[in-house]
């Protein structure tokens, strides 16, 4: 399971599962995860969950700018297309600080193996 | 011109064994070279004895036909793929006799040089890279891993590939692919060029746009050339094994 972790002064306050195909964040009340603070954009990033073509079992976490004001980053860096999301980013929706978490991502292996065919 | 050939291996800073296996030779009358990386994996010490198995195999094969200058290109690709085929049984043989070897795999990079054209084949992600005397180096094989098909078909940036965490996923290779069709390039070397390759450790702990000045700042022989460049990935706290074989000119 993947989840955004809202930070602020490095506590997490709040955690949104990201459960759906596509996860909406923004600052309007129609999206998956409502940030109602002056630095979202009404609708500012988009987070789709895809299904990895390669390797079975593992989903992508990617992460779209939808044109926001202020911007989205990934461990500062403001990103201009859409970016994959690895366990432990930091993300960043206006000035407001996320922890992206992939629990399935630690499981695996840290050392070379060859696809089973 | 009279090629010269080296290599140099090493466990590196993090594991306990080193499970690459090298290989270079030159023909006596320096016309032809053939240098071999191999990076293995897979149980324990198992990944040690695949590549090691794949590089006698095709040192076996090929070696004997180093002086034959006269291999056209298409005898040339034939050659290396029986080579390959014979290692790819011989790893099976081992994984037949011993159960625990089940697991063992291996990559391969070979080049076949004759003068200054160079034939590569390979399989899994052990590289060749051109080494120009001036100007960025060139790689010359596409790895086989998950992470490269992901960079091929857009879903990741070459930038994002080394943060990807299963970027060690490999698709093919010696001992559990039961397709081991290489995947053959060629190319033509230019005065002053020198030919790398090397496992993925030299890849991870050293950015290649530095290794021509690595090589280059070296002014001995070629054998302290690669010996340079392996230290610095070892400054750098390799994490893997680090193997460099080079070819030149």
């Amino acid at each position: 399971m993947a989840a955004l972790s809202q930070l602020v002064d490095n506590v997490v306050v709040h955690t949104f599962e990201l459960t759906g195909p596509q996860t909406r964040v923004g600052r309007h009340p129609d999206n998956d995860i409502c940030i109602d603070e002056l630095s979202v954009s009404s609708r500012h990033a988009l987070i789709e969950a895809v299904v990895n073509s390669y390797l079975n079992d593992t989903v992508d976490y990617y992460i779209n700018d939808r044109d926001s004001t202020n911007g989205t980053f990934i461990n500062d860096v403001r990103i201009q297309d859409r970016q994959r999301l690895n366990s432990h980013d930091l993300v960043r929706i206006g000035w407001n600080l996320f922890r992206f978490v992939d629990e399935d991502e630690s499981s695996l292996e840290k050392t070379a193996y060859i696809l089973e065919e | 011109m009279a090629l010269s050939a080296t290599g140099v291996t090493d466990t590196g800073t993090k594991r306990a064994t080193n499970q690459d296996a090298i290989a270079c030779r030159v023909s006596d009358d320096g016309e032809a070279a053939l240098a071999i990386v191999a990076d293995g994996m897979g149980g324990y010490e198992g990944g040690g004895i695949a590549s090691q198995l794949a590089v006698d195999a095709l040192l076996e094969v090929l070696e004997p036909a180093l002086v034959n200058s006269a291999l056209d290109a298409v005898s040339v690709e034939e050659l290396i793929q029986q080579a390959i085929d014979r290692a790819s049984d011989s790893i099976a043989r081992a994984q037949n006799r011993d159960s625990s070897l089940s697991k063992m795999g291996t990559t391969v990079v070979l080049a076949w040089v004759l003068g200054h054209r160079v034939h590569v084949a390979h399989l899994g992600d052990s590289r060749c890279y051109r080494v120009p005397g001036s100007g960025p180096v060139e790689l010359k094989t596409r790895d086989d891993t998950v992470v490269q098909n992901m960079v091929d078909d857009g879903s990741i940036t070459a930038a994002e590939a080394p943060r990807v965490p299963f970027r060690n996923v490999l698709t093919r290779a010696l001992g559990s692919s039961s397709d081991v069709t290489a995947s053959f390039g060629y190319f033509e070397l230019a005065p002053g060029d020198c030919l790398l390759l090397c496992s993925d450790g030299l890849t991870d702990a050293v950015p290649d746009s530095e290794w021509r000045d690595l090589l280059n700042d070296s002014p001995g022989s070629l054998e302290a050339r690669a010996r340079n460049l392996l230290e610095q990935s070892l400054d750098n706290q390799a994490a893997d094994n680090v193997s460099i074989v080079l070819v030149q000119g």
